[in-house]
């Protein structure tokens, strides 16, 4: 099954979300800072990237845009996880090459419909 | 010493002097000189009689020859002590005898003269007599007297003369130094009056008036002169003292206005501050709330998966209520932010273009879980082609969600329909007609619709849930984009929302866009408000609304539309317009009956209503209380004219009480 890197600060969230995808058969392995997100999708090559853009150390914006400037990680799909639905929030996702965002709180049906959506491009489901 | 400068008692003194001196003087020479003048003539008279007796005397002699008997005859003149010669001369003029007066040089003699003569001549009198005898000539008698006499007569009489004059001079002084006071006093005392009125500036002093001369008068024109200025002095005095009194009255009212107007100002600040603070504290708190929500939705929504699978299924029930009520708590906390948002000026918009028709069929989509719930059936009819709009996609999202919620919300075993259709014009106008087949409401409801918190009552809430924001919130979405919103519906009939929006949003709408607010929403300033004069149009056609919309807001008003005789009392109530333009014919509701209720509602009675319509009753228009009454088609000058008749006054000196309306 498909390995889903979530980066998360809040621990509620990140046990919440992780206990959801692993119900529904993903491999969820987590990161709850920019810096540990960035080495974990390097280092273990997830099939997609559920990522926080609220985040410590580096915010989600820039980890996205490091891991799309690097040829080994820039085909991992990238879902923004922004706080608010702001136009500028959603013009800055697709301006740092995330794949696709959603809003918090999370309905969980629609992002899974998102994931599923981008695994079957990318191939892998 | 100039004479001018002395003083007028010594002027006075001085004059009594001098006229009574040469009074004196004058008169005296006078008597003088006609004294000495008679005096000499005696003495003369007087020598010629002596000479006539002496000639007399001497003619014996002469006519004997008798020389020593004429000399001694002569002689006898010796006692006459001012005779200084006597000569007896012959007839040939040789002297025959003389008579010299001892001690006095001999005079020169003069040649003789015959008859009788008397003269004066070098300070002497001389007289001639001729000697005859039987009326023969036989010589001539000279006798030279000189003036001794009548030198001390004059000597004696100058004498006399000046003592007198001294004397006189003393007592016209004496009379005239006491004399003139009855002259010179007043003038004094006038004068010194007058030097206490310039000196004292005291000019209650008054000159004692003693004569009725013209002294007299001019003490009465002084004093009355001075009871004038006093009078004057007094009316001056009062005047000033009103002028100080009402100054000091205008420098407290000042003081007082500056005071109230920094409290004002303090009150401002603090009420900006304070509203800061509110929208800081809601949006914190929102954040906040949200987030210990967002996990009691995701666990709950996670526990109630896993008692689906394995656990006991009466807690799945349960759990859903747990979700229930965190989803709904959830959006209150994002419609009480938005209108935090809303309240503070902060919300934006942000426009894009987007496909109007791909929009309805994400949303139909999106409702039709809803729409399932209540076995409803949600169709949407778009007429004509639809394009595409240019607007904030995110609140057109949000306001048809919630028009389309509430009608599957309050429609059971119905049809929920969205209409959409496109009218042209000059500027393209998008309708959105959301119809059910619902429960519908009364004209009571109808009219607290879009209010906060009001629900049809209190029991809806219990039984559809929602949290009675949503409609309000539409609504000022609405209104941000320039659209209108309103509704039509009847008891137990369903309902019609018609959702009227701007193909495309005037970016001069949107307000500036801003971060959401993790640092604290600026409160708009005062002078930042819109301060124009609002016209409120009431008329059922959209065609005229928008050209009535267009046409004004040229004219610098703002312009809000209401479709309907009653969304226009309910706008009226909720914004206070400035002006009301009304239309008669209007279904439902008439323009007369919404104007009888303008008028009958103390709140709005004030606002002036021009009545626009087709039918020609202008005297029922003002009779029943409109201010003006204009025949379609409008001219547009003179619904210009009407309106600028109530513009506001001062447009900026409002916008403190229109701040108190938001």
């Amino acid at each position: 099954m498909p390995t889903i890197l979530l980066v998360e600060d809040n621990e509620l969230n990140r046990d919440m979300l992780s206990r959801r995808l692993i119900r529904r058969g993903y491999t969820v392995i987590t990161a709850h800072d920019g810096e540990q997100g960035h080495t974990m999708a390097c280092s273990d090559s997830p099939d997609l990237i559920l990522m926080d853009v609220g985040l410590p150390r580096m915010d989600g914006w820039q980890v996205t845009r490091l891991l799309k400037s690097n040829a080994g990680t820039r085909e991992i799909p990238i879902i923004a996880l922004t706080a608010h639905a702001l136009l500028t929030d959603r013009e800055k996702a697709r301006e740092v090459g995330c794949d696709d965002y959603d809003t918090k709180p999370i309905e969980f049906e629609r992002l899974l419909h998102k994931i599923e959506s981008l695994l079957v491009v990318k191939g892998v489901l | 010493m100039n004479l001018r400068n002395l003083s007028i008692e010594r002027k006075l003194t001085l004059l009594a002097m001098l006229t009574s001196t040469l009074a004196v003087v004058l008169s005296s020479a006078s008597f003088l000189i006609y004294d000495l003048v008679t005096f000499r003539s005696i003495l003369s008279q007087d020598l010629a009689t002596e000479a006539q007796i002496v000639a007399y005397n001497s003619a014996a002699a002469m006519a004997f020859n008798d020389e020593a008997a004429a000399t001694v005859q002569l002689s006898a003149l010796t006692a006459k002590q001012d005779l200084v010669a006597a000569v007896l001369y012959k007839s040939d003029g040789t002297v025959f005898a003389h008579y010299y007066r001892a001690g006095s040089p001999k005079p020169e003699l003069p040649a003789p003269v015959e008859g009788r003569e008397a003269r004066v001549a070098s300070g002497h009198i001389e007289v001639f007599n001729d000697v005859s005898l039987r009326g023969e000539r036989l010589g001539t008698l000279f006798l030279q007297s000189d003036m001794q006499r009548w030198n001390t007569r004059a000597r004696q009489y100058a004498g006399i003369l000046v003592i007198f004059v001294l004397l006189s001079g003393l007592l016209a002084w004496f009379v005239s130094s006491r004399m003139q006071r009855l002259v010179s006093r007043p003038i004094l005392d006038l004068e010194q009056a007058m030097r206490i009125v310039s000196v004292d500036k005291n000019y209650g002093v008054r000159a004692v008036k003693t004569t009725s001369d013209e002294t007299g008068r001019l003490i009465d024109g002084f004093n009355t002169m001075l009871a004038e200025i006093q009078h004057r002095d007094k009316a001056l005095q009062r005047a000033n003292n009103d002028l100080k009194t009402r100054t000091q009255e205008l420098e407290d009212e000042i003081v007082h206005r500056k005071r109230t107007q920094e409290e004002l100002l303090k009150a401002k600040d603090a009420a900006e501050e304070a509203s800061r603070a509110k929208s800081a504290f809601l949006a914190n708190m929102s954040h906040e709330l949200r987030t210990p929500l967002n996990a009691i939705i995701g666990y709950s929504e996670i526990l109630e998966e896993e008692t689906r699978d394995s656990g006991p299924a009466e807690n799945v029930r349960d759990l859903r209520r747990i979700q229930g009520a965190g989803k709904h708590l959830l959006s209150l906390i994002n419609d009480v932010l938005d209108l935090s948002k809303i309240e503070a000026g902060k919300m934006a918009l942000h426009l894009e273009t987007f496909e109007v028709e791909s929009l309805l069929e994400e949303m139909i989509t999106t409702l039709q879980p809803a729409a399932e719930r209540n076995a409803n059936r949600l169709q949407l009819r778009v007429h004509g082609d639809i394009g595409s709009m240019h607007a904030d996609i995110t609140k057109v999202r949000q306001i048809l969600f919630n028009l389309l919620s509430n009608a599957c919300k309050f429609t059971e075993n119905g049809t929920v329909t969205l209409d959409a259709e496109r009218q042209p014009g000059s500027e393209d106008r998008l309708y959105f007609r959301v119809t059910d087949t619902g429960i519908g409401m009364t004209p009571q409801q109808q009219r607290n619709l879009f209010q906060y918190f009001a629900q049809a009552d209190s029991s809806t809430a219990r039984k559809y849930g929602g949290t009675g924001l949503g409609l309000a919130i539409s609504q000022r979405f609405t209104h941000m984009m320039r659209g209108d919103i309103h509704v039509t519906s009847h008891s137990g009939q369903g309902s019609t929302f018609t959702l009227e929006l701007p193909a495309k949003v005037a970016p001069e709408a949107a307000e500036p866009s801003s971060e959401l607010p993790a640092s604290p929403p600026v409160v708009e300033t005062l002078s930042d408000l819109p301060a124009r004069t609002t016209v409120l149009v009431i008329d059922d056609d959209v065609s005229v609304r928008d050209l009535m919309s267009r046409f004004l807001e040229k004219l610098d008003y703002r312009v809000i539309s209401a479709p309907s005789g009653l969304e226009g009392l309910r706008l009226a109530r909720e914004i206070q317009p400035d002006i009301i333009t009304l239309d008669v014919v209007m279904p439902q509701m008439n323009g007369w009956d919404v104007l009888d209720q303008l008028k009958s509602d103390p709140a709005l009675a004030s606002i002036p209503v021009i009545m626009i319509t087709v039918v020609d009753h202008e005297a029922l228009g003002l009779e029943r209380g409109a201010s003006n009454y204009l025949v379609k088609p409008i001219d547009r000058d003179r619904l210009a004219e009407a309106l600028d008749r109530h513009r506001r006054p001062d447009e900026d000196s409002m916008a403190l009480a229109l701040s108190g309306d938001r």
